[in-house]
């Protein structure tokens, strides 16, 4: 007050009204910075402690989930999906010797493996009976005769039809037990559709042309001992 | 000139204002920055089982080798103790969490909770039930170990004997998916009886007691069949004492390192090698894609498991291949 009005006197109005109006601006230009300001760099933040649900993946995600029907899903496959593979199938008598020559790079280029799974082929030919066990065909492959591989005609177990294909994504389906459920239902299927052609005919010295999975092994087996334990999916006997 | 001073101290605790606000947020993202962006929580079920600790320290190491501050939790089998770290992992601005659940339907809550949060969650070896919740889930492919054990444990046994199954956490997926691949086999041979099937929480001192149990009604089993190592070690315990150890043979899952020794010393007939290293290591690795900017995840990676057996024993130790 002192240094403003050094007479020790009121100022006239019309002198203090102009720097007022300054003052004024001014504080309003602070404010607009400020609450620009706090506008992006909020001192603190409000947060629900009531999670919302989380937004959908996609449409799918969103409808209810339908009871998965494993022996439908199978069906279908069998039906439609894996003749319609059978073209794509490596040829036993180019897999054979690719397999003994060197056993990972055959798995690295002719097979297929989900993530960090278990490897299969899916693998066509024909070949002639050698010998015939209990659950299995011992069979030389036509343009591989050194090599000796097996054709399972007792009971199926296991993903080797289901993941041989290189068809199905497990990401596909609703869960672990579903996808697995699917592998007894294609398993089923085998027993019912190939098998019996194959127990009732397939007699030492018969000839047979099959489309098949089998897991890719670790390495060649010894000489005389089968090359590959294959699951037929399609069998014709000659 | 009251209007004057009026201004002038208006003016002034403005710019103090905006001079604290400045400060206040540049202290809390000093102290937040680092934990939002390099905290990382291991979250597990239950570290009462060496397979566990190795698959949570696993986890832990591989997230500190990528740079990022990890911390384990003990979820201690409790559905309840799970809820409680993720309130407070959500609460505390951990960046990702990895994950081996409780329970397959009942920990999806916390998964979600976490998301709506924007905290991703990596599951390890336990799936859980929902395809839009966690943002990968890396499992072991149980169904297809456990048929590989069915056929060995046919071929040990023969078509026909009688058997126990100790069941491990029935809210667990791991538990069925063993079950039924084991099933898938032996129940192909009407001769096989199971005589008892309960679960004992893929608990080790549980599986003593519950086998303890069984065998006063069951004197004249030839087998075992454990959902995992813990339970077979404790079942092996229960047969020793018994007097039917050796007889009486016992199969496991999961390829911990005291049944991989049993099973090289003839104690225990097989066992199946998960690999909770390559697990756990994914997990983290795709944790860090993440945090750097990745968003395409598969939901669902499978990893193959091995059977092993006395013949092959030599080649598996330290969980996982030598």
């Amino acid at each position: 007050m002192a240094a403003s009005d050094p007479a020790g006197q009121a100022s006239p109005r019309p002198q203090t009204a102009p720097a007022a109006r300054g003052g004024l601006k001014a504080v309003l230009l602070v404010v607009a910075v400020l609450a620009v300001l706090l506008t992006f760099f909020p001192l603190f933040r409000v947060v629900s402690l009531t999670a919302k649900p989380a937004a959908p993946a996609n449409a799918a995600a969103t409808a209810a989930p339908a009871a998965f029907d494993a022996a439908l899903a199978a069906a279908k496959i069998w039906q439609t999906e894996l003749p319609a593979a059978h073209p794509r199938a490596v040829e036993l008598s180019k897999l054979a010797p690719a397999i003994r020559a060197n056993a990972d790079a055959a798995k690295a280029q002719l097979a297929k493996a989900a993530g960090f799974g278990t490897a299969y082929f899916f693998l066509r030919g024909s070949a002639r009976v050698v010998a015939r066990e209990r659950n299995l065909l011992r069979l030389a492959p036509a343009g591989a005769e050194s090599e000796i591989v097996a054709l399972r005609i007792g009971p199926v177990f296991g993903n080797t039809v289901r993941d041989g294909s290189g068809l199905l994504d497990v990401n596909s389906f609703p869960g672990l037990q579903e996808f697995n459920a699917l592998s007894a239902e294609l398993n089923t299927l085998v027993e019912k559709n190939v098998l019996p052609l194959l127990r009732a005919k397939a007699v030492v010295g018969a000839t047979i042309q099959f489309v098949g999975c089998a897991e890719a092994p670790e390495s060649a087996a010894d000489a005389g001992e089968p090359l590959l334990m294959i699951v037929p999916v399609h069998a014709e006997v000659r | 000139m009251t209007l004057r001073i009026f201004i002038r101290t208006l003016a002034g605790a403005c710019l103090l204002a905006l001079s604290l606000a400045s400060f206040a947020h540049a202290v809390a993202a000093a102290e937040t920055k680092p934990a939002a962006g390099r905290r990382v929580a291991v979250v597990v079920s239950t570290l009462n089982n060496p397979w566990f600790v190795v698959l949570a320290e696993t986890a832990r190491d591989r997230a500190r080798e990528l740079g990022y501050e990890a911390t384990i939790f003990d979820s201690q089998n409790d559905p309840a103790k799970e809820s409680q770290h993720f309130d407070n992992l959500i609460s505390s601005g951990y960046r990702a969490v990895l994950f081996n659940c409780t329970d397959a339907k009942g920990s999806v809550a916390n998964v979600r909770r976490a998301k709506a949060a924007g905290v991703p969650v990596f599951c390890m070896d336990r799936e859980i039930e929902a395809n839009d919740a966690a943002t990968s889930q890396i499992l072991s492919d149980n169904y297809s170990g456990c048929v590989a054990l069915g056929q060995y444990f046919v071929e040990q046994i023969g078509e026909t004997g009688k058997y126990i199954e100790l069941l491990g956490l029935v809210a667990d997926t791991n538990t069925w998916n063993r079950s039924k691949g084991f099933h898938s086999v032996v129940d192909r041979f009407p001769g096989l009886k199971m005589v008892a099937q309960q679960s004992a929480d893929f608990d080790r001192s549980k599986a003593l007691e519950v086998l303890e149990a069984l065998l006063q009604r069951n004197p004249d089993i030839d087998a075992v069949f454990c959902g995992n190592d813990a339970m077979a070690m404790g079942a092996y315990q229960a047969l020793l004492a018994a007097g039917k150890a050796g007889r009486v043979k016992v199969f496991g899952f999961d390829g911990a390192d005291d049944a991989v020794k049993a099973v090289a010393e003839g104690k225990i007939a097989a066992t199946v090698m998960q690999f909770p290293k390559t697990m756990a290591r994914s997990a983290a690795e795709n944790a860090d894609k993440y945090i750097k900017g990745e968003r395409k995840f598969p939901q669902r990676t499978p990893v193959a498991v091995e059977l092993v057996t006395k013949a092959n024993v030599k080649k598996f130790g330290d969980y996982g291949r030598k």
